[in-house]
């Protein structure tokens, strides 16, 4: 599916560019986009075939900001990030293949809204006061789209959701450089993690 | 003179260092007075794992979107890097040119006694040793899943490397890089926490290590463990206090004439785009109080915690260097390459700005100074990686001299080492 809107994209690129420079620069970047595509078959039995994961425990990547795709991958590889899975994977990817798995994943829609389903309003309203609280839009943005390094929440799995926020409060997952998420999830209970899970859920 | 020796608890968040002055943190009445969030800092636990305010400012709209940045997942190509040296402006006569790329992360570096160029990392974790082979420079992964192993020293061919809460020894270092013997901890008096914990190593002549003890937040009167620079004899495991009130100090250097520890320390956050300045501090007199939290840049005193304080009570910068300009490594200069001038002349690497609406820093400065840290001047030496208001093509974290007298230059953003020499 992905293969098929890079083929077009060229296309349109060959009918519509004025400029040959700018053409091949586009068919350059569709051509990593296929290439990251074929290289990305081997996760979608985990991560959905569209980017949308049909798979409790294993996180949605359709939408994510590219530079936080590449960050996953590289603590992964280096061990940094811990997961029986995803280590052996990592271990075996160059940094080419981090760039062009990272941008593919970055290139397809994110999870539509409602998503999720329907949310429970009580828990959705608890879940809303903490990330305001807790300032998650800061690194997240307003729509939880994510940014750079930090992750798009808004539509993700409740379930993973819930897990990543888990693993981070116990420290399994330090959350990058400056260990941000482990230090901003710490005091929260666990009422509290299901709320803020729920509340992402349904974002945005 | 008296050498204040610090009292070593077992943790170094440990008993009797919680002293009540630090539950002044954050008043909770104040704090609920003006709808803030409140805290309760009298438990170690507060200290282990300490809010993330630091990086989150009070979020007002004038400071909104005024988080750190993160840098690239990946090093840059070679391709790119060689684009954007054309950009950096240098002195006449001096040219820079990439010394090694694929060096993710890259923070301090150290040199071998065989030549074996050292290198440690932010948040990737990984010890590099960069090597020279077929008349290309290897750079190899040797030390991997450490966390924030930023520091790195080499002496008497052993290789030191901080691993955020002790710092390990790697004795006969070089003697195969594909397999690193066993470390030893020499050290592990140290806190946990990730938030300014990070760290770089310096010897000085007589093998001690000084090692900076950052607070875990933008502004706090931490625990009496905290905010400070300690002397560490690795040999034997004591350590001496040498400056207490600094708050997040990465890199310093022996002065070769005098044998004093300067360092640089960068200053609070959230006040304004210019206000306070980063700081070049020369060790005088051992204990003095650099003022923080009370007095920030030598003159200007806290809005909360200068009250009741004035910043005479305090050692003042030897060098003001600049809001957010982020001072990291620094040496002072040693080798016969540059001209006669630059003769114990410090070299700074600035890693520039995140909180700040128009970035600065991400550039090489030199200081010109005396032994005694008068008639202190400094000027832009090497510039040209902001390339926006808000972006980078790199970021300098560490300078080293090399033998033949031109200096490295370690940047984290682009995942490289640079080499600037002046001459043919």
């Amino acid at each position: 599916m992905k293969l098929t809107r890079s083929i077009n994209q060229v296309a349109r690129c060959a009918l519509l560019a004025g400029s040959l420079a700018l053409c091949m620069t586009a068919s350059r970047a569709a051509a990593d986009l296929a290439a990251g595509a074929a290289k990305a078959e081997a996760c979608a039995a985990c991560h959905g075939q569209d980017g949308i994961s049909p798979m409790a425990g294993s996180p949605s990547l359709a939408g994510q900001p590219e530079g936080f795709l590449q960050w996953q991958l590289v603590y992964f590889r280096s061990g940094t990030r811990k997961n029986e899975v995803m280590q052996p994977i990592a271990a075996s990817l160059s940094d080419d293949d981090i760039r062009k798995l990272a941008a593919h994943f970055a290139a397809l829609k994110p999870p539509p809204r409602g998503v999720n389903g329907a949310a429970e309003p009580a828990m959705f309203s608890v879940g809303q006061r903490l990330a305001k609280a807790n300032r998650c839009a800061a690194c997240h943005k307003d729509d939880y789209a994510g940014e750079k390094a930090a992750a798009r929440t808004g539509g993700q799995r409740e379930d993973y959701l819930l897990k990543a926020l888990r693993d981070f409060k116990s420290g399994a997952r330090t959350g990058g450089g400056v260990a941000a998420m482990a230090d901003a999830v710490y005091p929260l209970g666990d009422e509290q993690l299901r709320a803020l899970a729920h509340f992402m859920a349904h974002q945005p | 003179m008296t050498v204040r020796k610090v009292s070593l608890v077992p943790s170094a968040l440990g008993r009797g260092v919680l002293a009540g002055a630090c539950a002044a943190m954050f008043l909770a009445s104040a704090a609920q007075a003006q709808g803030l969030k409140s805290y309760d800092s009298t438990k170690k636990d507060f200290w282990e794992h300490p809010p993330a305010d630091w990086f989150l400012g009070d979020e007002t709209q004038a400071q909104k979107g005024l988080a750190p940045d993160a840098s690239p997942a990946l090093p840059a190509s070679m391709a790119d890097l060689e684009k954007n040296l054309k950009a950096i402006k240098l002195p006449k006569g001096f040219k820079i040119s990439v010394y090694a790329d694929g060096v993710n992360s890259a923070r301090q570096m150290a040199w071998g006694d065989k030549g074996t160029l050292f290198v440690g990392s932010f948040g990737v974790g990984t010890v590099y040793a960069i090597t020279d082979k077929d008349g290309k420079k290897e750079v190899k992964p040797i030390l991997k899943g450490l966390k924030m192993p930023t520091g790195v020293a080499f002496r008497d061919g052993a290789l030191y490397v901080v691993d955020i809460d002790k710092i390990l020894k790697y004795e006969n270092a070089e003697a195969d890089l594909d397999k690193m013997p066993e470390p030893k901890v020499v050290y592990n008096d140290m806190p946990s926490y990730v938030a300014h914990g990070w760290k770089y190593l310096t010897f000085d002549k007589e093998g001690r290590l000084y090692v900076p003890f950052g607070p875990p937040c933008n502004v706090c009167l931490a625990p009496t463990s905290l905010s400070q620079v300690r002397r560490i004899n690795p040999a034997t495991g004591e350590a001496e206090l040498m400056a207490i009130g600094v708050r997040n100090s990465v890199g310093g250097d022996i002065d070769p004439r005098s044998g004093d520890y300067w360092f640089t320390e960068n200053a609070r956050d959230w006040v304004s785009d210019d206000l306070p300045s980063d700081k070049l501090n020369h060790i005088g007199k051992i204990g003095a109080h650099y003022g923080y939290p009370y007095c920030h840049q030598g003159d200007m005193l806290d809005p909360k915690y200068g009250k009741g304080r004035q910043c005479s009570e305090f050692t003042p910068p030897a060098l003001k260097l600049g809001a957010h300009v982020a001072p990291l490594g620094m040496k002072f200069y040693t080798g016969k390459q540059f001209p006669a001038e630059y003769s114990n002349n410090i070299f700074i690497a600035e890693h520039g700005s995140w909180n700040r609406h128009k970035y600065q820093g991400a550039r090489i400065m030199r200081v010109t100074t005396d032994p005694q840290g008068k008639n202190v001047k400094q000027e832009v030496f090497a510039s040209g990686w902001l390339t926006g208001a808000k972006s980078f093509s790199g970021r300098p974290a560490d300078i080293l001299l090399a033998k033949d007298g031109s200096i490295l230059v370690a940047d984290d953003w682009a995942g490289a080492i640079y080499r600037i020499s002046y001459g043919k």
